[in-house]
């Protein structure tokens, strides 16, 4: 198990040496470098500018040094904020994006699981139908469609939430942070209940199963204890590919109720064309990912004894 | 012969003639069981109609603006007159209540008075409306003279203004006649410059610069932060991106409605008296010959009789055929963008399964490496800085998105690697290539199709969550997500602008999700249960 684990920890690095590198040189090809258009400088003073920030260097060398600087954990400084650096700006709005984003996960697991659950042991009754038609308005309704409506209903119209605001920030209320987290989960919701049913359906026409329910046991001993376990497998590794959704997601949401988080920045800078923090943010979102993706690996691999730890 | 074959009447039970069914027959039978899926296909074929056929639909254009017509609610009774008069009495009647005219009981003064606070000012408007309404009725109010002249300029304006809209403007070019749309940049160039009388350097230079300042203006509205050398920086670099293709493109654009303009008015004078001497009748179309040798047809209609189903948007704009056409750009990108991403998936999924050893691993390894990006972001990315059009766009994304369908047609190709067929073709001195695009994908092109319909929904849902964070469609052109995006920020106000293309959408994202679903299970039955 261990060198499985510490297989994987290595694995983890070309893709994040990948990430880095391709977006470095999309960024370096892109026309226009950010000093390029300020002709009223004389030379001396752009070349001094570019001496600064290394860019009289030959590409190679850029590369190379800020590669050394993004294994030290320096992003470089933000050519638009100007006394700012990357790092600053990622510290200050990173965390109520992660926030944010652990909320949306924990509903969506704690209400995707247990819909999911109670539709597959009670088939085909009320209590199956609601939580899947449910689940396929989740699919259908784009979270920038969600997000906006649900602004609309319920601080306009209803006005049981406070419209913008953000619970971390400015001694703001806790509600503030339950629109967002719902309109965040809701897509993720969705999958994870229409997986949930259609495995626990699946276990629990199996032989074991059949086997328990011969020798007497109690109907939620089985389910919780016996068909649980093998039917969270699908479950878990999607939980991968929602990660990403939701880091993706929670930039429409960020924008939509106005979340001080990573979103807005990462959105900014591609409009400023604010290179380093395009590139800052994306290696931060693809280094969150990464665990997110090597932690439901390990947790899987717990999960399922068939799968070898080679 | 085989035709009278299938005729023929079994005699006993051991005669019967048995006729095979395939997989195709099969998997309809099995479709139209499913009535959800049937429902489903039916709305999306209404969709790619009216989609298809926008040219036709008797709509207002998409891009066509009348500044009176801003924000105009959604109305199938009332014409554009009619409500602009209304807004404006909804301003004045507030205005008459403000000054203690207009009275009310204490109960909906209070009552006012917190929607004021909540600023919820459309019930506001609909209240003092209503009772201004009724007090007109009973006699106990009514307007000022400098209220009720306005009104009457109103609805003078109401009556008779007209809205002159150049269907197509022609021009004798090179001894034939040229409509202005189809030409290029060099030609119009030159097609103005004759028409004004000035030199084409300066002319150039001028568009050049007009091009310039509507970059600045659109850099300004993203940033507003940026002032003095920082603002010129980002304009010449936004130049830089567009390209010398790109900035002619932009200056055709202005230069054709700068001959619409002048067309315009060249016809101006007569259609003004064809209108005076009452010989027409509106709305009336008509071509006129101008002496500057132009050829322009037109329509004129009275400008506050048109009816927005829809209502308008922030630049008075009629949303529905915004609507429909932004379906166009919507449904056409999933279209497109699935087929591409299908062709670059079956092209490395068919090398990789068929080729199998080496090639096979380093290609199936690059697969993985790009399922662990985090894709999404390398598209915004592209988007922010190759420019923001729908070339770039749907580049972006159908080069992201063939990862699951080449791993779907390597699994295919594999299994079917070792078919018979397969080995008769090959013993039979068959290329690799006809092997492969001849026998092995024909095979599996059904499979293939039938996990695409599930993907387009998918694409069509990218490309909206891109327009809505405005990366992806760019005005005047709209999409699903960019008329959502576009109506976000005014919608305590105007929520009809955030409702209808919401409810558009996901009506034809349900359809489209339930018919790839019916497709899917009536193809391949065994994969009810998975996501």
């Amino acid at each position: 198990m261990t060198k499985y684990i510490i297989k994987r920890l290595i694995g983890m690095i070309p893709t994040l040496f990948i990430i880095v590198t391709l977006s470095f040189f999309i960024v370096r090809i892109a026309p226009g470098g950010p000093f390029d258009g300020e002709r009223a400088l004389p030379e001396a003073v752009k070349r001094n500018i570019e001496a600064k920030y290394h860019m009289d260097e030959t590409l190679l060398m850029q590369y190379g040094r800020y590669m050394f600087d993004v294994v030290r954990g320096d992003l470089g400084p933000s050519y638009k904020y100007k006394d700012y650096d990357v790092n600053t700006l990622i510290g200050v709005s990173l965390p109520n994006s992660i926030v944010l984003g652990s909320f949306a996960m924990v509903v969506a697991l704690i209400f995707g699981i247990s819909l999911g659950t109670l539709a597959a042991v009670k088939q085909n009754t009320i209590l199956d139908y609601f939580p899947m038609i449910l689940a396929s308005f989740g699919l259908s309704i784009p979270l920038f469609v969600f997000a906006p409506l649900l602004q609309q209903i319920f601080c306009m119209w209803l006005g049981w939430f406070p419209t913008t605001g953000w619970f971390m920030n400015n001694n703001a209320p806790l509600r503030t942070a339950v629109l967002p987290t719902i309109a965040l989960s809701f897509a993720y919701y969705a999958d994870i209940a229409r997986l949930t049913r259609s495995s626990m359906v699946e276990t629990l026409r199996s032989d074991y199963i059949r086997t328990a329910r011969a020798k007497g046991m109690k109907n939620s001993t089985i389910v919780f204890k016996h068909a649980m376990k093998g039917a969270m497998l699908p479950v878990v590794s999607y939980l991968g590919p929602a990660f990403a959704g939701i880091l993706t997601g929670s930039i429409v949401v960020e924008q939509v109720f106005l979340v001080p988080g990573l979103g807005k920045f990462f959105v900014q800078s591609s409009f400023n064309r604010d290179y380093t923090l395009i590139v800052g943010v994306v290696i931060v979102y693809s280094a969150i990912l990464i665990i997110m993706n090597f932690i439901v690996d390990i947790v899987y691999a717990f999960l399922d004894p068939r799968i070898s730890y080679k | 012969m085989a035709i009278f074959k299938k005729k023929e009447i079994a005699k006993n039970e051991f005669d019967q003639v048995i006729v095979g069914t395939s997989l195709t027959k099969e998997a309809w039978k099995r479709l139209k069981k499913n009535r959800l899926a049937v429902v489903g296909g039916v709305i999306v074929i209404i969709y790619a109609i009216i989609a298809l056929c926008a040219d036709l639909l008797p709509i207002y254009p998409y891009d066509e603006a009348i500044t009176v017509h801003r924000n105009l609610r959604p109305s199938l009774t009332k014409t554009a007159g009619d409500l602009m008069l209304e807004q404006e009495m909804k301003n004045m009647f507030f205005q008459a209540w403000r000054q203690g005219r207009l009275e009310l009981s204490d109960q909906e003064d209070a009552q006012i008075e917190a929607w004021v606070k909540a600023s919820k000012t459309n019930d506001v408007w609909d209240l003092v409306y209503a009772r201004g309404m009724e007090a007109i009725e009973d006699g106990s109010f009514e307007w000022n003279s400098s209220e009720q002249s306005r009104i009457d300029r109103m609805l003078n304006q109401i009556a008779t203004e007209t809205q002159i809209t150049v269907n197509r403007v022609s021009v004798q070019y090179e001894g034939q006649t040229r409509n202005i749309e189809a030409m290029d940049y060099e030609e119009l160039r030159d097609l103005y410059a004759s028409l004004l009388g000035v030199e084409t350097d300066v002319l150039e230079e001028s568009l050049y610069n007009e091009v310039r300042s509507s970059v600045g203006n659109e850099v300004r509205a993203n940033d507003s932060t940026l002032s003095g050398d920082d603002l010129e920086a980002a304009i010449d670099m936004e130049m830089n991106a567009l390209g010398e293709a790109g900035i002619h493109d932009r200056a055709s654009t202005n230069v054709i409605g700068y001959i619409e303009q002048l067309a315009l008015r060249g016809a101006n004078s007569d259609v003004q008296a064809l209108i005076d001497s009452g010989s027409i009748e509106l709305p009336y179309e008509g071509t006129f010959d101008l002496s500057n040798g132009l050829h322009v047809e037109l329509e004129v209609s009275l400008m506050h009789q048109r009816r927005y189903i829809c209502g308008t948007d922030y630049l008075g704009r009629d949303l529905l055929s915004r609507i429909i056409y932004g379906s166009q750009i919507s449904i056409a990108i999933g279209i497109v963008g699935t087929v591409t991403s299908i062709f670059i998936g079956i092209l490395v999924g068919a090398l990789a399964g068929y080729l199998g050893g080496k090639v096979d691993y380093y290609l199936m390894r690059f697969v993985d490496i790009m399922y662990g990006l985090p894709y999404m972001l390398l598209v915004i990315i592209c988007m922010a800085i190759f420019g923001r059009n729908i070339i770039n766009l749907f580049f972006a994304l159908a080069l992201v998105s063939w990862l699951t369908i080449a791993r779907m047609v390597r699994g295919q190709i594999m299994s079917l690697k070792n078919q018979e067929y397969v080995e008769a073709a090959r013993s039979m001195g068959a290329s690799t290539m006809h092997i492969i695009f001849r026998h092995m994908i024909p095979n599996s092109l059904s499979i293939i199709i039938v996990y695409s319909t599930i993907r387009i929904p998918a694409f069509i849902m990218q490309e909206s969550f891109l327009s809505f964070l405005g990366l992806g469609v760019q005005a005047p052109y709209a999409s699903w997500g960019s008329l959502i995006g576009d109506a976000v920020s005014s919608m305590a106000l105007y929520p009809y602008k955030l409702i209808i293309p919401s409810i558009v959408m996901v009506v034809f994202l349900f359809s489209m999700n339930f018919f790839g679903d019916g497709l899917r299970d009536a193809f391949d039955p065994q994969s009810k249960n998975q996501l």
